[in-house]
């Protein structure tokens, strides 16, 4: 009677396991401590340019490159942390005028940070948050929010 | 604090505009069968990664979509003790009258207090965007009756216990 | 050049597919049930004439062959049916083998009419050609390497290749070339050699998304596909460029090409979106629905305040109001005349029970868009 208990969806070959959906999108994974060190970089790049005072750079070099993939837990926290920082250090006025010089990949990129950061309320201030993406969605329409949520490759 | 209300719902409103994008989809796990996926979880490559729209660590909405159907669950805030029962009263209240609701899913997901359930059929026969209005028509209101219930029930708290002392002087 | 859109609103329920025949005095369509309904055009307005009842679960696609005039029906229940007219007047179904397990979600005749495909949630396609001796229509499958339900098919001009888009994120465009009802096709930058089931190229988006529409360009040099992710990608085979636009519009279910520079996408924004080509470029151009205005939005001074003390309040912002043609998805757009390089006009049908017919403005000897 053991047979009932087998999960036959599970066994079926031609279904797409998450595994697969990922390598389908992000690729061959690159070594942690590569993706943790270039994280630790860029982090240290970031803050630089913020005491510079060069908040458009300090955007686009944390948005740069994020750390996709399943296993990069403790690199896509880091990278997290260094974009909340440039979000919360830019002052509301100059956000509208930031936003529109971004790229279009880097508006998706910013998406899906603005959603990572409201993800966990408790660390990050959620009013500033819902205030840049208040700003990005009127420049990037709601198609940069679809491609949030179709894009496998997550923050 | 309420200057965060407009852009939240605002964000809201976009993020569910977004992930309403649903259309039919057979079951490719059972025959002649048309499940909503975003319940079932067989397929992987159906569904869409879930969203968080957090306004503080209290109020929270996750929005979870797939290719035929999207779920969303609120999490309402509850400063006190009484707002929590109130809360609780409220959604029990609804949610025991899903079926006539439609779209409200009986159960909440874990950590939120109320979902909806939204498939193609309901995309199909209401519209959109008049869906969307009525979710954050919905969040608007539900803080405001909570707000409402709770000076009632001061009000009345207040009113019972100086007739109660009344009667010791 | 009439671009005043015609609105044709059925009122039985959201439209699934539709089909015209040649002359377009005749539409298959159905009202997301079992049944394919015939309207007859009758002095402007669409009168009923016959009803396709053979299905017994939602039909998801019809097409109408042109030349032949027969029309092709899928449905949910695994099965499809060609639909003849015989002596009486009457539209007779003919079996066809699927051999599918899963349902049917979308079927298009071949350029040639000798031949469809239907493409299913079972992980294949099924190429159905017609044998003689038992008098019904046989599918050989294309599974290879189809990971998850196929969503949309389109042919290529020259019989053979045909185009699919899958929910595995991949556009892919496959070889239907069936020995005994083919002649070998000359070359196209597709392949050469092709025998059933090869694999001419397989693309996707680069950001994930469901394939919902593709098709080939006219010529059939180039592919257009649109997923979920509400990108358009346009893969030209002659030179090997492929080109995502990325819209910041909801995503696209449907597309069209108009001509070599244009196609034209819709979906789940209810109105038509046109993308052109400048140079080697593509790019969002602009939509097709110039809003529809609402009749008592005044000017006057009064109208103003009003408006103006009713932004105050929070709740009034809460009315929305759709000011295109369609109110809900569009799920299909067909041309509806022109020829394949120069289409003058295309017809939309959405899950708001509305089938509407736009003019492209194109007339030949003019090359823009005039909006």
């Amino acid at each position: 009677m053991s047979f009932r208990k087998i999960d036959i969806d599970a066994l079926e070959e031609d279904a797409l396991g998450q595994d697969e959906l990922d390598f389908q999108e992000i690729g061959e994974l690159r070594p942690q401590h590569e993706v943790e060190s270039q994280v630790n970089n860029r982090a240290q790049e970031v803050r630089s340019l913020l005491q510079r005072g060069n908040a458009a750079g300090a955007l686009t070099t944390s948005l740069q490159d994020p750390p996709y993939g399943r296993n990069f837990g403790v690199a896509k926290a880091r990278n997290t942390q260094t974009v909340m920082e440039v979000l919360n250090s830019i002052k509301v006025a100059e956000v509208p005028q930031l936003v529109k010089t971004l790229g279009p990949q880097e508006q998706d990129v910013l998406m899906k940070y603005l959603y990572a950061g409201m993800a966990a309320p408790e660390q990050n201030n959620s009013g500033v948050l819902l205030a840049w993406h208040e700003k990005l969605t009127e420049v990037a329409g709601q198609g940069c929010i679809v491609r949030v949520i179709t894009d496998r490759r997550t923050v | 604090m309420s200057n965060t209300l407009r852009p939240y719902l605002g964000a809201v409103r976009q993020t569910l505009t977004a992930a309403m994008c649903l259309e039919n989809f057979s079951s490719q796990v059972a025959e002649r069968h048309n499940k909503p996926e975003v319940e079932t979880s067989t397929s992987k490559e159906v569904l869409l990664n879930p969203v968080i729209i957090s306004r503080n660590d209290k109020e929270k909405v996750l929005i979870e979509t797939s290719v035929n159907s999207l779920r969303i669950s609120i999490a309402i805030k509850q400063a006190d003790e009484s707002e929590r029962i109130l809360a609780h009263k409220f959604t029990r209240f609804l949610t025991q009258r899903a079926e006539s609701f439609v779209i409200l899913r009986r159960k909440p997901i874990e950590g939120y207090d109320i979902s909806f359930l939204i498939t193609n059929a309901h995309t199909e026969q209401m519209y959109k965007h008049k869906l969307v209005d009525f979710i954050i028509q919905f969040m608007e209101e539900v803080d405001k009756e909570i707000s409402e219930m709770k000076l009632s029930l001061n009000a009345r708290l207040r009113a019972v216990s100086e007739a109660y002392l009344a009667g010791f002087n | 050049m009439s671009n005043q859109p015609i609105v044709n609103e059925f009122g039985l329920g959201p439209i699934s597919c539709h089909a015209f025949n040649q002359d377009r005095s005749e539409l298959a369509v159905c009202f997301n049930s079992n049944v394919v309904s015939i309207f007859r055009q009758s002095g402007g307005s669409w009168t009923l004439s016959s009803t396709l009842a053979e299905h017994d679960k939602p039909v998801t696609s019809i097409d109408w062959a042109p030349k032949s005039n027969r029309i092709v029906t899928c449905s949910q229940d695994r099965n499809a049916y060609v639909w003849t007219l015989d002596g009486q007047k009457q539209w007779k179904p003919t079996l066809v083998l699927l051999r599918i397990n899963r349902a049917a979600t979308f079927v298009r005749w071949s350029p040639e009419e000798d031949k469809f495909a239907v493409a299913s949630g079972s992980r294949c396609i099924s190429v159905c050609y017609f044998e003689e001796d038992n008098d019904w229509w046989v599918g050989k499958h294309i599974k290879k390497p189809i990971r998850s339900t196929v969503l949309s098919l389109d042919w290529h001009p020259n019989n053979v290749l045909l185009a699919a888009g899958c929910a595995d994120m991949k556009a892919r465009v496959f070889s239907a070339f069936i020995k005994g009802i083919d002649k070998k096709p000359a070359p196209t930058p597709w392949g050469e050699k092709l025998p059933f089931n090869t694999v001419c190229g397989e693309f996707s988006s680069g950001s994930g998304g469901w394939i919902h529409g593709v098709a080939f360009s006219p010529d059939g040099n180039s592919l257009a596909f649109t997923g979920h992710d509400s990108t358009i990608t346009v893969v030209d085979q002659a030179s090997g460029s492929v080109q995502t636009i990325r819209a910041p519009y909801l995503p696209y279910v449907s597309v069209l090409w108009l001509n070599e520079s244009q196609i034209v996408a819709a979906g789940h924004d209810c109105a038509p979106h046109l993308f052109e080509k400048k140079g080697n470029e593509w790019s969002f151009s602009a939509s097709l629905d110039s809003a529809v205005k609402k009749a008592d939005v005044g000017t006057s001074a009064r109208d103003t305040f009003r408006r103006m003390a009713s932004r105050a309040q929070a709740t009034a912002t809460n009315d929305t109001e759709v000011h295109t043609h369609h109110q809900n998805t569009i799920n299909s757009i067909r041309a509806f005349s022109g020829s394949r390089d120069h289409v003058e006009q295309f017809s939309t049908s959405g899950i708001d029970g509305k089938l509407v017919i736009w003019g492209t403005g194109l007339s030949r000897g003019m090359g823009n868009l005039h909006l």
